[in-house]
Formats: structure tokens, C-alpha cells, sequence
């Protein structure tokens, strides 16, 4: 399809979407309009957060291969700062969805011993200050990366490569800051300290996936000249090795949570596998893990540009199920999905991929001002 | 990787940014045939048999030791309840987390393509074997009766019994034994084409009888070559799966207890980075004796050096990520059985070695933050000698910190480590290091045909995919 | 042409000079092209026209196998055969197995790749190739890159051959030759092979035996059966007349009420029993009776046990008119002291369960000499 018949489409769809979406809190109750935000807003701030670690983690280990795709995440990675007044926004929430911000739970004193962590002003302080760090993290990355196209200064190499690891560390401790905050404390007497490296596994998959896509559809269209099936093919590698690696965290956890079995973790698990969300759950494990895993195991597999596309779309949904799995479950019923999840979709996805053609129509679709940028197009296996 | 269009497009790119050259000068495969096989072939000098007395000592001093343990039984050493699990288990972590690095670094930078692997990754795989043969006697020898040790097998006998497969420590017999016959069978695939090297370099017959049984009649044929590729690097791709998985059970042997302290759900990652961490600080404490003994200074290069220095930053960073989530976490519990757990471990009785921890692997290793630090023989080894230090403290302090004191006031007891246990941890390192050292004489070091294969000029050019 | 040759190499400097060559040989010549090289070199297969290694779906196969076959074993031996309850988990606890089924498929597959390699698919070890004793094998494991053009059984032009390596730019030129047929097997060697097989046989016949049945009875192994404790009946210093086991305090009262002053079976009617016909007592009874007396007077107290015909003594009927008449002190009195050949069962039963027993056995006699008035008048006939 054309382009303008592309913008149309997807403006009509976001339009729709934002109807429903605003009907949903008067027509279906605030607390279903609330979990859904949530629920969306950190789906695409996890897509455009994994995109964002990606760009750091090519300029740490300078990688040569991704240096011509890496306009691709880093134009990605906007749909983070999209999402600021997203998350900003969705501190109105508190009151709603997290008992925490209640009087009458801190009768249990697990509850009321966490007030110190949990209590309003020093949660919203925490989520300005991951905003405001993945703010001047962007325009280090990305700003500084669009710019080099016009001034091909090397310097901006030199730079980026001293801020990435800085970057790295801000984005550990912020992520695990959102997994706490916004997921985690929607039960606050639940706690698992691997929940952080969960959500970065979740995290970082999704934007691998997202990126993958992008790239492959960018490919088709004639947008990235010069990129082969080599940098495909270390993309699917990727794509592979970290659904294993969030599977194995996944299992991890569940595993030990199961073992000990100590009624004050288990019972997060226990409200998440029974009934419809016991479906749920296998379905998760089908899409999330065994499919992206076998079909990726074939060496031309990953290389394949439609597999790699199905499957980078299979993960990105899969994604989606994680974060409902891990979300949807405190309204207390089981799964729903209605016209309000569904005009939320219309509204989050279609206007996601708006802003990013926007983005990447912004500038070139390869950093051209990189001097790596020759030796990453002669990259061969 | 095109390497003549590495060096024309070098060129353009400002040095600062240029990729360095992994080795130093021009290493031609003759040459590097001449340097490293040579070493197998020479007799050893006087500084290796003064280091081999050394390290034999204290191997002998430990098997002793453990023979004594094995007659008297563990009453010899200072496990107590409920300080049951000690020295003997501290040992056995850290020795299997020292095995990880070599793994890593010859199976996942496989996978990675990185060029510097070459120089490193025998050493590195043999250091795995070595690491895990001596983290094997611990198991062992803590059951008190060794001799029946094969029970802990799953073979049809009269006693109508099977092993209990829901513990995680039949886990661990199953996952430290495939990680070791999956790293010995990869570092042996490796070495067999070095081994056809030497049985054709050799003069005398006894040698090349031995050479020519190991090397299995390897003739570097094309036909041979193509599986070979395949299977090396699919047992690279298994054995990264591998490497998470066999420290992550490790990890499980606390992790699926009520101790407090020991049930956090991070264990499997944090133990994982914590081995990769233990290993690589090894293996740089290694290749600077290596690069300064045996005169591989050009193969094994600074470069390398400098890479693993900053992966060891990088897990010292991932370290204090860890210990930060694991006491937020304890506090966020609200569990006061972890609160006191926490507290023993920063004011207890052996805050001490909690505080010695945190400082060797997360202090100390921030020095690496600087380049020049990175590049100093010194301050490297400062960092390595702490960061083991540091990780054989982590696993003291996770054991009996947590046991000395938990749910019971009345079983709270402190423990003290006797002679016993002292000599066998001392002589756990005399057992490595002799078997490294008699490694270095017999086997080359370094894995001369994967070196050839990426030296400059060694592929030919316009060549697309592999050799398929 | 030669019937013994049994390949033409051409040694070459460096591997590009080595697939420039190959195309150019491969016109000349018809027989079979292989390469010798010291390490592997990329594109040669597509050059040589070799297929692709069937080592992936060899490894994909039997990891599979791996896995299935460990995870059915965990749950048959922990599940079915050997069922055992480890904190309070159920019998088919998968998530405990699957630790180890996944280190097993580990194994299945990486010693599938690396042996399979090596045996199947490369068939070594092989020592007799006339490869390994050509002249330039020692160049070849060095740095030199070998074309050899090979005969493959059937007659080879030998200067066809070499015309065309060395037209190709071969520096050095070798003719291979068939290895010499074996010398046929001496009865000497024979003998010497079998006796070397035959002892060896012996030693690990000995070795195993010793080990098996020795070895664990030898010190130290015996430790654990000597142990520094004190063991019933063993005389102990410590004590002036060496008797380690010593009676109890003068003085000291017992637990439960001991003593029984009853002397003889008629006076034993004197005492009545103490506990009242609940169902709970019958179940006690009947649980020690079916433990304690029936294996002797049978389930149902008629005097068929299953043990008849061991003894020589006729257990009595306990249903029969003799036991019907008599008390319960008159029972409790046989219970505490034996009667003929019963021995005493008042060690193997304690007050109460000796009391329950006869109510139990009251409720047998009752069943088997039951009357018709017995049945509800609902279900007479």
C-alpha cells in the first residue's frame, strides 16, 4: 500500500481508538481504563526502552555489523519519550489501581512497614526522574546520532561511546524502577527480586523484535541498501538467544516461587494460573518461548526475511500477552477482552507506527555521518 | 570479516575509533606453529619447575587432607548445626563459577564472531576442565562416605530405590557432570587438529604414536572439515545454553530453600555473572603469566587484556546491581527473618567478609573504568587477585552468614573453619594450578589452526557466508 | 594412467591461491577433487561441490530424544515406581524435572554433534589414509593448502593431473600411493591379542569384585559402623560394675500405668473395660488387631490366619462359644500374659490399645455369629 494510504489508515484507526478509549472510562469504570493505560503505556514504553538499550549496547561493545541499522531502534526508541506523558499521566492511577495509595491497607503491616518506598510523592518523584533520565539519555544517543548525519563529526562517537555505559547502568536501575513501581506494587505484598532482570529480558526482546521488524519492512521497501542477509541473519541470532534467555528467567522464577511454595509470594502466581489464566499462561509459554525458539533453530531461518518478520511479530504479541498476563490479573476477574482493550489497541498501536514513520521520515534511514558506517555495510558472515 | 576492507576503510575512520589489531606485528601460521608448539616440544624451564613444586606442595598438602577427611569423617572440619554446608560448598561454587569464563569465552564469543577469542580460548577451555574436575571432589567428599558416592546415579539396583529427582543438589550431579564431559569433549574436538600438528612436527616415534592415537588420523580434508565446522559451532550454541544453565542449578541449591537470605529469586542470574566474574579474573591472572613467561606476547596482546578487563567491569557493575536489588529486595519484604539476615550480613559476626565482598568486587573493580588502568599489568592484578578474593568471600558469606543464624535462636551457632579445612581450599588451588601447568607443557596453549584461520590474509577474499 | 595411485596433491601458498585453483583443475580433470588445508576455509565447499552437513538435524533429533526420555524417566521413577513426597509437592512435580531434562538434552545433543562428527560422518579414527604418509601432510598441518585430485578406486591419470595443478600454480607436486595391502594375521599375534584380552578381562573381574564387595567393608569405609556411642548390651568403663546399660533411678515412676495385679484368668473378670464402645475405639482396635493378632488368629479372629501351616500350634478360634462366654477382664488377662503357646502381648500394645482390641473383637463375634434379628426388618426377606 502507498504511503498516503498507509498515513490514512493509520490516523483513522488511532482516531477510533482514541473515541473508545475516552469512552471507556465513563462507559466501562475507571479501573478498567486505568489498567489499560498502564497495561499500554508500558508496552510501548518497553519497546521503545529495549530500543534504546540496544543503541547503547552497539555503541559499548562497538559493534560494526548494526552500525547500518541502527537508525532503525534509535528512531524506535522515541516511542519511550512518547510515552512520557503517557506514564506522567498515568500517575493519576495510584489512587485507583494501587492499594498502596490507601489507608486502610496499611492495616497489614507488610504493607504499611513498605510506606518509606511506597507512598506518592517519592513514587511520582521516581517516575519524573526515570523520565527525565531517559530524556537526556535520548538526546545523548539519538539526538546526537540524527545530528552527526548533517555535521559528520566523529567526535559523536567518541562521545557516545564514553555516555553508552553510563546509559547502561541509568537503564538497569531505571527499568528495574518501573518493573517495582508500576507492575509490581499494583500487589504490594508481592516481592521477587529477579522481577527487574525480567522485565529487561521482556524489554529488551520486545525491542529486538520491534527493531527486527522495522528493519525487515524498511528492507522490503527499498529503504536500507547495502544491508544483507549477514545482518539479517545476526538479528535472528539475537532474536533466538533472547527468547531463551527470557524463558529461562521466566522459568527461573516461577520455579523457585513454586518450590518454596511460602504463601506470601505464591499466591502471585497462584491468582495467575488458575482458570482462564491458567490458559493464558501455556499460551505464553507456546508463543513466547517454543515457537520463536524452533523455528528459529535452522541456520537459513534466521536469515529468511518473512520467517524472521512472522516471528519478530509473534514475539512482539507474545510480549503483549506477558504484560496482560502480569497486569490484567488485579482486576480481580478473568481475562477480558472487550471493545475497551480493543479501542485501546486502536488507539496505541496504529499511533505508535504513526510516530514512528514520522520519526524516521525526519531524516535519513541509515546514520550516513557515521564513518563506521562503510565497514558495517561490508560486514559479511 | 573482509580483512582488506577492513584495512582500506580503516583509513578513513579517525583513529580513536579504528579497530584494533587483535595481534600485535605479523604473525604468519609458521610462525605461530613455531612459537606455540615449540613449547611442547622443549623441555621447561627452571621457573616452571619451581612453580610446579610449589603448586604440587600444596596439591599433595590438600589430597592428603582430603584422604584424612575421608577416613575420619567430617567431624575434621568445622561444619556444625546448623552450619552444615561450609568450606565444602563455598569451594564448590566458586570452582565451578571459575570454569564458566573459559566457556564463555571459547562457546558464546564463538557465536559472536569475535576475532579475539582465538588467542585465549584453549587456555580458557582447559581452565574450565581443570576448574571443574577440582569443584567435582567437593560434592564428593562433603557426603562423608565418598566411596558410595555412585549412589547419587540413577541405575536399576536392589534396593528398589532411584535418586530423588526433585533435589536440586541430584541437579547439580547431573549439570556439573554434563558441563564437564560437554567442555571436555568441545575443548578436545578443538584440539585435535593442533594434535595432528604436533604428530607431524614431532621426531620421535613414541610421540607420534600418542599424537597420532589423540589426533584420531586428522587430515584437514575439506570433506572432514565441513562437519567439523558445524558440529564445533553447534556445541558452542549448546554449551552457552550450557553455561546459564549449570551455574542457574547451582544457584538452585539455595535458592529453593526457606533459608533466609538464600530464597531470592536473582540467584540464578546473579550466581551466573558472579561465575562469569570469578572466571575471567582467573583467566587474566593466567594469560599475564602467560604472556610474560612463555613469549606470546604478540598473540596473546594487550588488546585481550584490556577486553576482558572491561567485561570484568562490566559484571562488577552487574554484581552491585545485584547485591543493591537483593537488599532493597530483603527490605522490601517486610520478612523479618531476611531483615536479620541482612543485618547478620552487615553487622554480624562475619559483616567483615560481607564488607571485604563488596569492596573486592565492586570497589576495587571500578578502577577499570580507566584506560590506562586497564592496560596495567599491576592494577590488573590487583583487580584479579581481589575480585577472587571478593567471590570466594561472596560464597562464604551466602552460606554461613545465612546459617548461622536463622529462624531459631536456640540453633544459632557460629562456625570456625579448622586446619583441614584451610589446607583443602589451599590445595584445591595446588590441584589447579598444577594441572594448568602441566596443560601448558603438553598441550598448546593456544589453538593454532582457529589462530591461522583468522590471521590477515588467511581467507580468501569475496568469500560470502562460511566454508559452506 | 596408474592403478596405484591413489591421489595427485598440489601443494598451493596461501587459501586464495587454493580456490582460485579449483575451478581451473576441475575443468581438466574428471575425477574426484578434496582439499587438505590446516584449518577450514570459507566458500570451499560450495567450490568442491560438497553438501551440506547433516550434523544440525542429527543434533536436533536426538536432543529431542533427550528430552523426552529424561523427563518420562523423572516422572516414572519419581511418579510411579518410586513415589515419594518431597515438600508436600505431588508425585508428578514437572517443574522439578525439568532441570535435569534439560541438562540431558544437553548432553544428548552436544555428544551427538561432536561424536557423531567424529564417527559417523568423518569416520575416524582412521589412521591407514595414504594421506598421512605423503610428504606434504606435514605442510599441509602447517600452512600450506593442498588440492588433491583422487582416484577413488578406479585408474588415475597421474599426468593429467599434475599437468593441470601445476598449470594452476601448485608449488609442489606429490603423487599418493595406495597404502600397502595388510599382512595377513599371525596365529602368534592372535594369541597374543586374545591373552591381553583375556587378562585383562581378569583384572577388571578382580578389581570389581574387591570393589563391590570388599572395598566398602575395609577401613576407613567401616567407620560408620564402629561408632565412639554406646551400643546395647556393651560394657562401658565409666560405671563400676562395667555394665554400660543401667536400670532406672530407685524411685522412679512410670509413664503410664504399668503394673497389672492380676494372677490368674479368673480373677481377671474383676477388671471391667475402661473404654467406652466408640467408633474411634473399634478403629483403634481393629488397627491394632489387624497389626498385632492377625497374623496369628486370622482378620476375622476365626483361627485361619495366613500362617497355618508354619506352625505346629493351632492359633485358638477368638469367635468360637468359649471366647464368647468369656470376659473382657478374662481376654485383656490372655493379651498380658499369653496362654500355651501365645506369648505375652503387653509389651506390643499399650493399655488403651489392648482395651480396644477386645471391644473389636467383641464387635467379630458379634459379625460372625450374627442372627437373623440382626438384619433391619427393612431388608429381611
Amino acid at each position: 500500500m502507498n504511503e498516503r494510504h498507509a498515513t490514512t489508515t493509520l490516523s483513522a484507526g488511532t482516531a477510533v481508538g482514541l473515541a473508545g478509549v475516552l469512552a471507556t472510562g465513563f462507559v466501562a469504570g475507571w479501573e478498567r481504563f486505568w489498567i489499560n493505560w498502564i497495561f499500554w503505556f508500558l508496552f510501548v514504553l518497553t519497546i521503545g526502552l529495549g530500543c534504546l538499550f540496544i543503541v547503547a549496547l552497539e555503541h559499548v561493545v562497538s559493534a560494526r555489523w548494526s552500525v547500518p541499522l541502527r537508525r532503525v531502534p534509535e528512531r524506535l526508541s522515541s516511542l519511550a519519550i512518547l510515552m512520557a506523558p503517557a506514564l506522567l499521566l498515568a500517575l493519576l492511577s495510584l489512587p485507583v489501581l494501587y492499594p498502596w495509595t490507601r489507608p486502610e491497607a496499611h492495616a497489614d503491616p507488610v504493607i504499611a512497614g513498605k510506606a518509606g518506598w511506597l507512598n506518592v510523592p517519592f513514587f511520582a518523584a521516581r517516575a519524573v526522574a526515570c523520565v527525565g533520565l531517559w530524556a537526556i539519555s535520548y538526546r545523548i544517543l539519538v539526538s546526537g546520532s540524527v545530528r552527526q548525519d548533517q555535521e559528520r563529526n566523529p567526535r559523536f562517537n567518541v562521545r557516545v561511546r564514553r555516555f553508552a555505559p553510563v546509559f547502561l547502568v541509568i537503564f538497569g536501575i531505571t527499568i528495574t524502577v518501573v518493573a517495582f513501581d508500576w507492575i509490581s506494587s499494583l500487589e504490594p505484598a508481592w516481592y521477587s527480586d529477579v522481577f527487574g532482570v525480567y522485565i529487561f529480558a521482556g524489554t529488551f526482546l520486545a525491542g529486538l523484535a520491534a527493531s527486527t521488524l522495522a528493519v525487515l519492512y524498511l528492507m522490503a521497501k527499498g529503504k536500507l541498501p547495502g544491508v544483507q542477509a549477514d545482518h539479517v541473519y545476526n538479528l535472528g541470532g539475537f532474536l533466538f538467544a533472547f527468547t531463551v534467555f527470557w524463558a529461562y528467567i521466566g522459568f527461573a522464577q516461577y520455579l523457585l516461587m513454586w518450590y518454596a511454595n511460602m504463601p506470601e509470594e505464591v499466591f502471585w502466581y497462584k491468582e495467575r494460573l488458575q482458570g482462564g489464566w491458567g490458559l493464558l499462561v501455556l499460551a505464553l509459554a507456546v508463543f513466547h518461548f517454543f515457537v520463536p525458539f524452533l523455528v528459529l533453530i535452522p541456520r537459513i531461518a534466521k536469515s529468511e526475511p518473512k520467517r524472521l518478520a512472522r516471528i519478530a511479530v509473534v514475539v512482539l504479541l507474545a510480549h503483549w500477552l506477558d504484560l496482560y498476563w502480569m497486569v490484567f490479573p488485579v482486576l480481580g476477574q478473568g481475562p477480558v477482552f472487550g471493545w475497551p482493550e480493543l479501542s485501546f489497541a486502536l488507539f496505541f498501536i496504529p499511533g505508535s507506527l504513526l510516530w514512528f514513520r514520522h520519526m524516521m521520515s525526519r531524516g535519513a534511514a541509515m546514520p550516513v555521518g557515521d564513518p563506521i558506517l562503510r565497514e558495517g555495510l561490508e560486514f559479511r558472515l | 570479516m573482509n580483512s582488506e576492507a577492513v584495512a582500506s576503510t580503516n583509513e578513513l575512520i579517525p583513529e580513536i575509533l579504528r579497530h584494533p589489531p587483535v595481534l600485535d606485528g605479523v604473525v604468519t601460521p609458521d610462525g605461530l606453529d613455531d612459537q606455540v608448539l615449540s613449547t611442547v616440544e622443549r623441555k621447561p624451564p627452571r621457573a616452571w619447575f619451581i612453580a610446579f613444586t610449589c603448586t604440587g606442595i600444596a596439591m599433595l598438602t590438600g589430597l592428603g587432607l582430603m584422604g584424612y577427611t575421608a577416613a575420619m569423617g567430617i567431624g575434621v572440619w568445622g561444619n556444625n548445626i546448623p552450619v552444615a554446608w561450609a568450606f565444602d560448598i563455598t569451594n564448590f561454587v566458586f570452582w565451578i563459577g571459575i570454569g564458566h569464563a573459559g566457556t564463555l569465552i571459547s562457546a558464546i564469543l564463538l557465536l559472536f564472531r569475535a576475532r579475539w577469542r582465538n588467542s585465549i580460548s584453549r587456555f580458557a577451555e582447559a581452565m574450565t576442565i581443570f576448574a571443574v574436575m577440582v569443584a567435582g571432589l567437593f560434592p564428593l567428599l562433603h557426603v562423608g562416605r565418598p566411596w558410595l558416592g555412585f549412589w547419587l546415579l540413577p541405575y536399576p539396583n536392589q534396593r528398589g530405590i532411584w535418586p530423588n529427582f526433585r533435589s536440586p543438589l541430584i541437579w547439580d550431579v547431573f549439570a556439573v557432570s554434563t558441563y564437564f564431559s560437554v567442555s571436555l569433549l568441545f575443548w578436545y574436538l578443538g584440539l585435535v587438529p593442533d594434535l595432528a600438528s604436533l604428530r607431524d612436527r614431532t621426531r620421535s616415534s613414541v610421540r607420534k604414536f600418542i599424537y597420532s592415537v589423540l589426533s584420531v588420523g586428522w587430515r584437514g580434508s575439506a570433506f572432514h572439515w565441513i562437519h567439523f565446522e558445524r558440529a564445533y559451532l553447534i556445541i558452542a550454541g549448546i554449551a552457552t545454553g550450557l553455561v546459564l544453565s549449570v551455574h542457574s542449578v547451582v544457584s538452585f541449591d539455595f535458592a529453593v530453600s526457606l533459608v533466609p537470605g538464600w530464597h531470592m529469586t536473582i540467584f540464578p542470574p546473579y550466581f551466573v555473572t558472579g561465575a562469569i566474574f570469578a572466571g575471567f579474573a582467573m583467566v587474566v591472572m593466567a594469560m599475564v603469566v602467560v604472556r610474560t613467561t612463555m613469549n606470546l606476547n604478540h598473540i596473546i596482546t594487550m588488546y585481550h587484556l584490556e577486553v576482558m578487563n572491561k567485561i570484568i567491569l562490566t559484571c562488577s557493575c552487574l554484581m552491585g546491581y545485584a547485591y543493591l536489588l537483593e537488599g532493597w529486595t530483603a527490605w522490601y519484604s517486610m520478612n523479618k527473618f531476611v531483615h536479620h539476615a541482612f543485618w547478620a550480613y552487615i553487622a554480624g559476626t562475619y559483616a567483615w567478609a560481607g564488607w571485604l565482598t563488596i569492596a573486592c568486587n565492586v570497589l576495587v573493580p571500578q578502577l577499570f573504568w580507566v584506560r590506562r588502568f586497564r592496560r596495567s599489568y599491576p592494577v590488573m592484578l590487583l583487580v584479579a587477585f581481589g575480585v577472587t578474593v571478593g567471590m570466594w568471600f561472596e560464597r562464604f558469606v551466602i552460606i554461613v552468614s545465612s546459617l548461622h543464624q536463622d529462624y531459631m535462636p536456640s540453633a544459632w551457632h557460629l562456625y570456625k573453619p579448622t586446619y583441614v579445612d584451610i589446607g583443602i581450599l589451599l590445595g584445591s588451588f595446588g590441584l589447579f594450578f598444577t594441572l594448568v601447568l602441566l596443560f601448558a607443557r603438553v598441550l598448546p596453549v593456544i589453538a593454532t589452526s582457529e589462530t591461522k584461520a583468522a590471521l590477515p590474509g588467511a581467507q580468501p577474499r569475496h568469500a560470502g557466508g562460511s566454508y559452506e | 594412467m596408474s592403478n596405484t595411485a591413489f591421489s595427485v596433491l598440489g601443494l598451493f601458498d596461501s587459501s586464495q591461491q587454493l580456490m582460485e585453483a579449483i575451478p581451473s583443475v576441475k575443468a581438466k580433470v574428471s575425477a574426484r577433487l578434496n582439499a587438505y588445508t590446516p584449518y577450514p576455509v570459507h566458500g570451499i565447499g560450495k567450490a568442491l561441490g560438497l553438501r551440506k552437513s547433516p550434523v544440525g538435524g542429527m543434533v536436533f533429533v536426538m536432543g529431542l530424544i533427550g528430552a523426552l526420555s529424561a523427563m518420562a524417566f523423572e516422572l516414572w521413577t519419581a511418579g510411579i515406581d518410586y513415589p515419594l513426597v518431597t515438600a508436600g509437592k505431588p508425585y508428578l512435580s514437572w517443574q522439578s524435572f525439568v532441570p535435569i531434562m534439560f541438562e540431558v538434552t544437553v548432553l544428548f545433543a552436544c555428544f551427538t554433534s561432536g561424536l557423531g562428527m567424529l564417527f559417523l560422518l568423518n569416520r575416524l579414527p582412521f589412521f591407514r589414509h595414504p594421506m598421512l604418509r605423503s610428504k606434504s601432510m606435514p605442510f599441509v598441518t602447517r600452512d600450506k593448502f593442498a588440492l588433491a585430485v583422487e582416484a577413488e578406486g578406479q585408474a588415475l591419470d597421474v599426468d593429467a593431473a599434475a599437468a593441470a595443478l601445476r598449470a594452476a600454480g601448485a608449488q609442489m607436486i606429490e603423487v599418493v600411493e595406495q597404502p600397502a595391502p595388510l599382512a595377513p594375521v599371525s596365529p602368534n599375534f592372535l594369541m597374543r591379542v586374545f591373552s591381553v584380552i583375556g587378562i585383562s578381562c581378569l583384572v577388571a573381574g578382580c578389581l570389581t569384585y574387591w570393589g563391590v564387595k570388599l572395598f566398602p567393608v575395609t577401613i576407613p569405609m567401616v567407620h560408620m559402623l564402629d561408632q565412639p556411642r554406646l551400643d546395647p548390651q556393651q560394657e562401658n568403663s565409666y560405671f563400676g560394675d562395667g555394665f554400660g546399660m543401667r536400670m532406672p533411678v530407685a524411685g522412679t515412676v512410670a509413664r503410664i500405668p504399668l503394673p497389672y495385679a492380676v494372677k490368674s484368668q479368673n480373677d481377671a473378670s474383676a477388671l471391667g473395660n475402661p473404654l467406652p464402645r466408640t467408633e474411634s475405639v473399634l478403629k483403634q482396635g481393629r488397627q491394632a488387631y489387624d497389626t498385632v493378632c492377625a497374623v496369628c488368629h486370622g482378620l476375622l479372629a476365626n483361627g485361619e490366619p495366613s500362617l497355618t501351616s508354619a506352625y505346629g500350634a493351632k492359633p485358638a478360634n477368638l469367635v468360637a462359644e468359649k471366647i464368647r462366654n468369656y470376659s473382657d477382664g478374662m481376654i485383656h488377662f490372655v493379651i498380658m500374659n499369653g496362654k500355651n503357646a501365645m506369648p505375652s502381648y503387653a509389651s506390643d500394645l499399650t493399655q488403651d490399645e489392648r482395651w480396644a482390641v477386645v471391644h473389636y473383637l467383641r464387635a467379630l463375634q458379634r459379625a460372625l455369629n450374627a442372627k437373623d434379628t440382626d438384619i433391619p426388618k427393612e431388608s429381611r426377606k
